[in-house]
């Protein structure tokens, strides 16, 4: 209640100063300690890197319409499907939920001021810009062609692009990961607010907690394992060189270590968003809170222990490989949990087709396809007949686009309201949604059938009877670049022309939307006080929500 | 948490930054970040201690050999300035609790001075490594040009064919002609001494001979990739030194400028955590890489 008379109060007085209008310098923003103010900025780098990362992929494409490599010669090629891979998973996937959903709606959903160490948080927003400058130098300076994958003994000995550069690029912005995991869980253990126990957090700052563990664990590996490379590439000596008695299946050993559960890096926040989704736009309590919450750190867990599928013909002991195939099927357990448990949420919710809703089913569907051909690749017997085709290419798109990216923007949707304080064109939200699950399927199923038919990725030419499909995938691509292209116009229009928002526009009980819109900088007037449990909808809770939306249609009549 | 005034309310202690309600809520969201930090340190040095492994389990012999190159004289005088300097960490610690300024900076000090001594043995070491050929990177040694052929060592025809012979321990270094600067190592003893009992692995076998015979290039290849490992481990520690004295100059000033109490110590504790922890790196960096071996020859 004392929040419901905080809004009243706020909406007769004077208009307040937000986060945004909150100093107007460039030094307010280059210099700001505000979590959201930083997620902003975040989000604005990691467009830049994902549009990037989108015109590699459409050149990609546009190699395949034809069989022979006429567009891209295969030099070229392996440059732009290494470049592709680099920017989409280290500079859009890794920060893309955690960085600008993650840092702007942690502190307000457990009601804190913000993250517990916001200079360390502006650190890590440097060393991410630091990072993603040497890359991009790199990159114009000619690239690099080893595939994201860095596998040595091409990436230290043979290859002669710029393998360093790109490496220490990395290197760097690996520490930006870690700082804002360790900035995440100081922030969950000690900021919460009165009130806010564990299991009554939002199941976005679970997915949260699970994945800042994994960037925590996860990276350092990473990190010095780039930096080996880069130093065997300086030294010309080191110890994956086989030449010298080295072994480069340990640096897979020591890649995959981190790239696999980086991969749960992101698709976790993912979850996370989803979960708030089905449950906030069913309007019923999620079903399985704890299941939900903890089965995501059973995937943080469980990730660490799988990442040998990988190389299941690398050469690795066969029997480590029977280890690694059957703890993989262990880890698509908690998995298959969240999904049904989602799925039961929606069994007879109140459910709104609102554009955020249309993100959140697809990527029901999409992921479930992603992770089932997961388990097909974890099988080792079928894995030798699809490892390193389209079919890989495929399920790993269905998760991490169909997953993560579907998320992101069902979460930029989402809390869109909230950042900016305007409404997008709901007609346009929808209508591009649906675009791009249309556009993705079409780009990705085809990948599926061409894979199992043994066409190999990362070439810049294919047999010309695999053609049919891949005109259909690369068809699906454009449709899938327009769907991703048309939010940034109605957003970027609805920032100026969109109408307000208000605090509370979908009627949640979050304690996210019981601030103004956009948040003042210090999140909130008042320490709220938390005395209800997470996604709890009614009256009891404090806010009238079925009468506040009642009162909401009869004020403003619906055009 | 159970009772919250409003902030303005507040009063402020020295140090309480503006997104904490109270000092214990800053001490804490401070003590844990500096132990995921840690954790993120294990991790890091994790990954080194896993090629460490890797190698040594692949190559005993080799990684033996070069061992017996390391001062473990040196090496551990330099684990014995250090776990002192931790010492006089711990003692910052207490003293900036209990707001004694004198003491603080006396200390500090003194953890620099240790610490510049660490870093002064480690670049003797390092010096000496130079010197004898024995940094893994071709050019970065000492170059010693070619004199008269076969003055030094027996059987040595050229500069580039270096062969394998048992050194004499106990007998004067000779300077082996190094005109490239290039990794030089000519003593094969151990994978002999290998052969001999048959106590070699496959991956050894493999490793150090061809056709049956020792075949030194292969050996140096072996034994290299120790002092790579080596020069790598060491110099990762050393780097994490540096930074170290880095925050204890800039703890040193803020003591000097009698900056901590009882109530506010947290910088002088968490500095503390980070020096400890670069302690015990090599704590476990010197057994393994100077002691492991030494049997075969001592």
């Amino acid at each position: 209640m004392q929040t419901q008379e905080a809004i009243v109060q706020g909406l007769a007085a004077e208009p307040k100063l937000n986060y945004l209008t909150n100093g107007w310098t460039i030094k307010s923003w280059l210099l700001t300690k505000d979590h959201k103010r930083i997620a902003i900025m975040y989000l604005i780098s990691v467009s830049v890197f994902f549009f990037m990362g989108g015109l590699y992929a459409g050149a990609i494409r546009l190699e395949l319409l034809t069989p022979a490599s006429d567009l891209l010669e295969s030099g070229t090629y392996n440059k732009v499907f290494t470049q592709h891979g680099i920017l989409m998973i280290f500079f859009f996937l890794i920060p893309s939920i955690p960085a600008i959903l993650g840092n702007f709606l942690l502190p307000l959903m457990i009601g804190a001021k913000d993250l517990a160490l916001p200079r360390i948080n502006l650190l890590s927003l440097y060393i991410y810009w630091a990072g993603g400058a040497l890359v991009l130098f790199a990159l114009m300076q000619g690239g690099i062609d080893t595939g994201w994958t860095f596998y040595a003994p091409y990436s230290t000995t043979f290859s002669n692009t710029y393998v360093m550069l790109v490496g220490l690029g990395i290197f760097i912005n690996g520490f930006s990961s870690i700082l804002t995991g360790l900035n995440f869980i100081v922030t969950i253990h000690t900021m919460r607010a009165p009130g806010m126990t564990w299991f009554r957090l939002p199941l976005f700052v679970w997915a949260h907690y699970a994945t800042s563990l994994v960037m925590i664990l996860g990276t350092p590996v990473i990190a010095i394992t780039i930096l080996l490379l880069a130093l065997e590439r300086v030294g010309k000596i080191g110890i994956f060189d086989p030449s010298i008695g080295g072994d480069p299946i340990l640096f897979q050993h020591l890649f995959w270590f981190y790239s696999h559960p980086a991969v749960y890096i992101m698709i976790l926040p993912g979850m996370g968003v989803i979960s708030e989704l089905i449950s906030n736009f069913s309007r019923k309590k999620i079903f399985g809170y704890e299941f939900i919450a903890f089965s995501s750190i059973a995937i943080a867990v469980f990730g660490f222990l799988v990442w040998g599928h990988h190389m299941f013909i690398s050469g690795q002991s066969m029997y480590a490989g029977l280890v690694f195939s059957f703890l993989t099927m262990v880890v698509a357990v908690p998995s298959a949990i969240k999904v049904f448990n989602w799925t039961a949420t929606l069994y007879k919710g109140s459910i709104t087709f609102d554009t955020p809703m249309l993100y959140a089913l697809g990527f029901l569907g999409l992921f479930l396809i992603g992770g089932l051909t997961g388990l097909f690749l974890g099988a080792m017997g079928l894995t030798v007949h699809l490892t390193d085709t389209y079919f890989i290419v495929a399920h790993f798109h269905y998760v991490m686009v169909g997953g993560q990216v579907i998320a992101y923007l069902g979460g930029i949707h989402y809390w869109w309201p909230k950042m900016t304080g305007k409404m997008y064109s709901e007609f346009w939200g929808k209508i591009s949604a649906m675009l791009i699950f249309v556009g993705f399927n079409l780009t990705f199923f085809p990948q599926f059938i061409l894979g199992y038919l043994g066409m190999p990725r990362r070439y810049a030419s294919y047999p010309e009877e695999l053609q049919v499909l891949n005109i259909f995938s690369t068809a699906g691509a454009s449709v899938l670049g327009v769907g991703l292209l048309m939010p940034v116009v109605y957003l970027g229009h609805s920032l100026i022309f969109g109408k307000a928002a208000g605090d509370n526009p979908w009627m949640l009980p979050g304690l996210e939307w019981r601030t103004a819109s956009p948040p003042p900088t210090e999140n909130f007037e008042k320490m709220p006080v938390v005395t209800w449990e997470a996604y709890e909808f009614g009256e009891e809770n404090g806010l009238d929500l079925e009468g506040a939306r009642k009162r909401d249609a009869e004020a403003i009549p619906t055009t | 948490m159970s009772t919250h005034s409003d902030t303005h309310e507040h009063h402020h202690a020295p140090g309480l930054q503006h997104q904490f309600e109270d000092m214990k809520q800053q001490e804490e969201s401070v003590s844990i970040g500096m132990w995921m930090f840690l954790v993120q340190e294990i991790m890091f040095f994790g990954g080194l201690f896993t090629v460490y492994l890797v190698f040594r389990s692949k190559y005993p012999m080799a990684f033996a050999a070069g061992s017996n190159h390391l001062d473990a004289f040196l090496g551990g005088l330099n684990t014995l300035v250090l776990i002192v300097s931790s010492l006089t960490m711990a003692l910052t610690v207490y003293y900036a609790q209990k707001g004694n300024r004198n003491m603080q900076v006396i200390l500090i000090v003194l953890t620099m001075i240790f610490g510049a001594t660490f870093l002064g043995v480690k670049a003797i070491e390092y010096a000496d490594k130079y010197n004898h050929g024995l940094v893994p990177v071709t050019g970065l040694n000492k170059k010693i040009k070619e004199e008269k052929k076969g003055e030094h060592g027996v059987g040595h025809e050229t500069g580039h064919e270096k062969p394998c012979y048992d050194v004499d321990h106990n007998a004067p270094v000779v300077e082996h002609p190094n005109p490239k600067g290039e990794f030089l190592w000519t003593d094969c003893s151990l994978a002999k001494l290998g052969l001999d009992t048959n106590t070699l692995t496959t991956d050894e076998k493999n490793g150090y001979f061809s056709n049956e015979q020792i075949d030194a290039d292969k050996f140096r290849d072996k034994v290299r990739i120790f002092f790579w490992i080596y020069f790598v481990m060491t110099g990762l520690h050393a780097l994490h030194m540096i930074i170290g004295l880095g925050l204890m100059a800039w703890l040193g000033w803020k003591a000097f400028r009698n900056t901590y109490s009882a109530e506010y110590y947290m910088p002088v504790e968490m500095s503390g955590l980070y020096w400890h922890f670069v302690d015990i790196v090599w704590i476990f960096l010197f057994p393994l890489l100077y002691l492991l071996g030494r049997h075969f020859l001592h």
